[in-house]
Formats: C-alpha cells, structure tokens, sequence
C-alpha cells in the first residue's frame, strides 16, 4: 500500500477553512444559542424554552403560512415566466440582445432600492400605478395598504426582480437543446404548441429544476424586500417567518429569535431537500 | 407512385450561393445517395427536399405535387438525422409512436403500428428503455423506426451511420439495403462516404460545390467518370492524377489512372521509382511510390508481396483503363 500524499489538501485548506468559520461553526453556533437566553455579554442555558415560546406565538400560524404562500406564487410565477420570456428571447424577435438586458437589469438592483421604489409606485393614492390606473378610469386598490392585499403585492415585486434569473437560466437551458429535435418533430407534424408542450417544456427540465429550487428557497427566506415594503404589515398581514424573527430580535429576544431561525433553515431543508430529490428524478437521461 | 424531381433548385445565404442550380430525377423506389466532400452542399440540399431549409428558386417536385413551399410534415417524407434526434425522456416504444401521438391517432392504433415497426427492426425486447440505454446501432434502428412508422414516401438520411464504428457501419449499410429491398420506398441517402455510396446506391449523385458533378450507377461513375473530381472522388484507393508535364505528354489536361489498373512489376514498366511506404491491407497491398519524372502515385496489388520501402520498382496503366480530360 502506498501512503497517499498530503499534498493535494493543501489545496483544499483555504476553501475548507472559509467554510468551517463562515458556514459550519455559525451553525453549530446558532442550535447552541437557540437553547440559551443570551445577549452580547451572557448566555444562560435556556433548554427548550425558546422553541417552546416560538411555537406559541400568536403570529407564528399566519407567518408561516404567508411565508409558505408567497414562497409558492413567486417560484410558479417566476417559473412560468422565466420560461415563456426565455422562449421568447431566444427566438430571434427585433431587438432580442437589448430586451435580454432589460429583463435582466432588475436583478441588478438593490433590493431596498426595489422596495423603496415599489411603496412609491404603489401608494394608494400618489403613486404611479393607481394615478395610471385613475386615467382609464379604474380605481385602483391599496396594494400595499389593503391588508389582503400587501403580501400578494411584495410577491408580485420580487417576481419582477428575480425573473430576470429565471430567464437567463432558462434562455442557458434553452441554448443546450439541439435543433434537430424542433426539426424532428416539424417532419411528424408538430404544432408551435406541441414542439413547447412536446419538446421544449421536457428537455429543458434540469433549467425548470435549477429555477425551482432556487426561487424556492429566496422566497423561503425572504426578508429585505417585505421589510422595505410593508415591514409585515398591516398589522401583520403581510408577515413571513424572516420579519417575524426580525422583529423579535429588535424586542430583544435574540434567543428566542436564534431559535426562529433554526426553524426557518430546518423548514426550509424539510421543503427543498426532498423536492429537490423529486425534481432531479425526473431530469431527463440524455 | 413517390418520385422526387428537383427543378433548377437554388439556395444562397445572403449574397452566398450554396446551391448553384440542381435539376435532379429519383425514380420511385430508388435508392439514391448524394456524396460530396464537406461543404458541397449535400446535406442543405436534402435538407430543401424535407422542407428544413427555405428555396431560394427553383421546384421540388414529390410524387407529382409540387411541395416548394409545403411543410414538412406535409411533404410525405421522414427523416433520419445524423445525431438520431430520439427523445432522451421517451421510451423507445414512446419515440417511434411519437408522430402518431402528435397527429393524435387512438392509442391502441399507435400501439399496433409501433409493435409492427419493432417486428421489422427487431427492436422488441428494447421497446420499454430509454435512448441512454441502447448502442449506437440500436438507436440507429429506433431512429428508422420512428421514419417508417410514418409510412412515407420517401425516406431521407442525413449521414445516419457517420456516429458509428467502423464495423457497425459495415452491418448497418446491410440492414439499410435489406430494408430498401423489403420497403420498396424511395430513399435519398446523404454521406460523404464514398464507400457507403458505392455499396448502397442505385443512383449516385456527386455533388461539388453547390454543383452536380454527376449523376449515375455506382459501376458508371466508378468506370466512366466525367470529370477529375469524380475520377477522385469515387474509388478507394483514390485514382492517380497527373497535371502538368505527364498530363501534356498524355495530350490532356489531367490524366488519370486508378491503383488497381497499373501492372508492378522488379523488371521493367513505363514508370520507374522508388517504393515509400507500404499498407498491407491482407487482400491486397498498396504501395505509394515515387518516381522521378511523375511525382507520387499509389498502386495496388493483389495479395500480400514482400515489397519494402526504399524497393525499386516499375509500373505500367492498363491502356484499355487510362482516363483523359481536357478542359476545353
């Protein structure tokens, strides 16, 4: 037996030491907070107290499922439309580089800047949207101050600034499928319908599983642009589990927001690790 | 009744002409391959046929109607791609019914017809996997499964046997004949593979540069090439060509002779040289010699002879099988 060289994992060292003081020693450390009372200069052991509070809390029902809805409609919406844009920016329409951009720069903005820029657009009577909306003569509703509203108005923005992504990933996907299947099909007689339907929809599933996964998981835990929009409200309507914890952690509870937080990361690796397993079952054998 | 007769066919890319005026006849039921070096045109050309690429003028005639301007599926034709085109996601069963499913015909119909392809292929036992897990030669025959499954008129290859090794090609160039024999459809066969022409085809059609160079059975172009690139093209080894002094001693412009049809011999010959290197292929030997006054030029015996680079010897054409062409 020869003994193997350890220098190869001199390589490894600097990836592996980032990793263990950014990833793995915060992890380990928030489950140990998250059974403590803690602040800056103490941390009491705490045993289950704080899991047991969090559960308890009056808003925790209506945060999570605000956070299970939104994280929904924003990963179908921008899935659907990642795909369609994407189709679209790859069939060679009038402009196609200069439109690729436009969908893309979205994602380039600060997403305070985003929030900031929506809660002008969408004030319920200055803003830009219902002013636009007042000169068809429709009255437009308080998308950010109609409490049934706010959450689904917050999605509908994250949707316009994550899309961008979603396409260009989809427009990648797109670009590996070769043209002989289109044509293929064309000679057995496809419709524009049935070579979507037929041929793109199936063969570009490792981008549908790429963009599902992660707008899944931005929406999971999403925080800034809630917080920038509506700050939960009103009242709490438009709280998910990110602004909840937040919240709790600005009260002072910062173990009781520790534990919050071990709960969002185990909900979300409970959601996307089997989904993810699902969805990569289903990714075609080339 | 599935002839297909190309009128005055043209085919450019901007200012560039890549099809320069084809006028073609396939008689129904024949086998007909377009061979050419890359870049001639061959595979665009059946491409105009299938409908996959625009005509810039000229007609595509097929089966009487004139389908110019008709869509692919509307042309009767199937087609056979060179990467396969079968669908990773689809099951083999689910690949040769995939027109049928399109055109939406009743299951248990698709069923039948797919189980009849399968008989004819021998694909049976493999219906149920995906592409992933079959050979190259067993996703060739699900390729022209889902072709005959259409039940065309005219089939159309596009260099389908070129992802193959060299002895699969071999049993699939068989397979392919035996099909056309059992089928009886018109067959047009792209390749850039002499050997596959020769071996497959009722008609050859040589095509050179957007051009066809031309046209007939593979003894016709074999024993009367009409020109130098034919006389090139078509035969392995390729055939000996001289310009220049040997040509102007020939009274031509280029003079041509084949390696099977110059006589070697220790003693004398027409042309003396020097033997460079030798292939053995175990039925014959080929020897690349250089002489003096002509240049290089290939020569083939019959048979395994113990020649060595660095042999003298001498070689003289078959006068009966000597070819001139002059340019005039």
């Amino acid at each position: 037996m020869t003994q193997k060289s350890p220098y190869p994992y001199w390589f490894f060292l600097p990836a592996a030491v980032i990793f263990l003081g950014l990833f793995i020693v915060p992890t380990v450390a928030s489950f140990y907070f998250s059974l403590t009372y803690w602040d800056p200069f103490e941390a009491r052991f705490a045993g289950w107290d704080n899991y047991v509070q969090f559960f308890s809390e009056p808003f925790l029902i209506r945060g999570t499922l605000n956070t299970l809805f939104f994280a929904f409609v924003t990963s179908v919406l921008k899935t659907i439309l990642g795909l369609l844009l994407a189709v679209l920016l790859t069939s060679g329409i009038f402009g196609q580089s200069f439109l690729r951009s436009v969908v893309f720069f979205p994602v380039l903005v600060s997403t305070i800047g985003v929030g900031i820029l929506f809660q002008e657009l969408m004030h319920p009577t200055e803003g830009a949207i219902n002013v636009a909306l007042a000169a068809i003569g429709i009255d437009g509703p308080g998308w950010l101050t109609n409490p049934s509203l706010a959450l689904f108005s917050v999605a509908l923005v994250d949707v316009w600034r994550g899309v961008g992504l979603a396409t260009l990933i989809y427009i990648a996907g797109l670009s590996t499928i070769p043209n002989d299947y289109y044509e293929a099909a064309r000679i057995d007689g496809a419709t524009r319908w049935q070579l979507f339907w037929r041929v793109t929809v199936p063969l570009v599933w490792p981008a549908t599983t790429t963009v599902i996964i992660l707008s899944l998981i931005g929406g999971l835990r999403l925080f800034d642009l809630v917080w920038a929009m509506t700050r939960g409200g009103p009242g709490f309507s438009s709280d998910v589990l990110a602004s909840v914890i937040y919240k709790q952690y600005q009260a002072g509870f910062w173990g009781l927001s520790t534990a919050g937080n071990v709960i969002l990361f185990l909900l979300i690796a409970l959601i996307v690790a089997p989904l993810a397993w699902w969805l990569n079952s289903k990714e075609l054998d080339a | 009744m599935t002839q297909v007769s190309l009128h005055d066919l043209r085919k450019s890319f901007g200012a560039h002409e890549v099809i320069k005026g084809v006028d073609l006849d396939i008689a129904d039921g024949e086998f007909c391959v377009f061979v050419g070096p890359s870049g001639c045109g061959k595979s665009t050309l059946l491409r105009m046929i299938a409908g996959l690429e625009g005509v810039t003028s000229g007609t595509v005639d097929i089966g009487g109607q004139d389908v110019t301007h008709a869509e692919p599926s509307k042309r009767g034709i199937a087609m056979v791609f060179q990467s396969y085109a079968l669908y990773p996601h689809l099951t083999v069963r689910e690949n040769i019914g995939f027109g049928l499913s399109l055109a939406r015909k009743p299951k248990a119909e698709i069923a039948q017809e797919v189980e009849k392809v399968a008989d004819i292929l021998q694909l049976g036992p493999l219906l149920d996997r995906k592409p992933k897990a079959l050979s190259g030669g067993q996703r060739q025959r699900v390729a022209i499964g889902r072709a005959i499954v259409r039940n065309p008129g005219v089939f159309l290859f596009d260099e389908p046997l070129s992802n193959l090794d060299a002895s699969l090609r071999g049993q699939m160039r068989i397979e392919l004949t035996d099909l056309h024999a059992r089928l009886g459809a018109t067959m047009i066969y792209v390749t850039h593979d002499q050997v596959e022409a020769m071996t497959m085809a009722d008609k050859i059609v040589v095509l050179n540069a957007g051009r066809i160079e031309q046209v007939g059975t593979p003894m016709d172009l074999y024993e009367k090439p009409a020109t130098p690139f034919v006389a090139g093209f078509i035969g392995s080894p390729k055939m000996n060509l001289f310009e220049g002094r040997v040509a102007e001693q020939q009274g031509c412009d280029v003079y041509g002779i084949r390696p099977e049809h110059l006589t070697v011999s220790d003693d004398e010959g027409r042309w003396k040289g020097t033997v460079r290197h030798v292939e053995r292929l175990g039925a014959d030997t080929i020897l690349h010699v250089e002489a003096e006054d002509i240049g290089t030029f290939l020569a083939r015996i019959e048979g395994h002879r113990s020649y060595r680079p660095g042999a003298v010897v001498y070689a003289t054409p078959d006068p009966a099988r000597e070819f001139r062409y002059t340019s005039r």
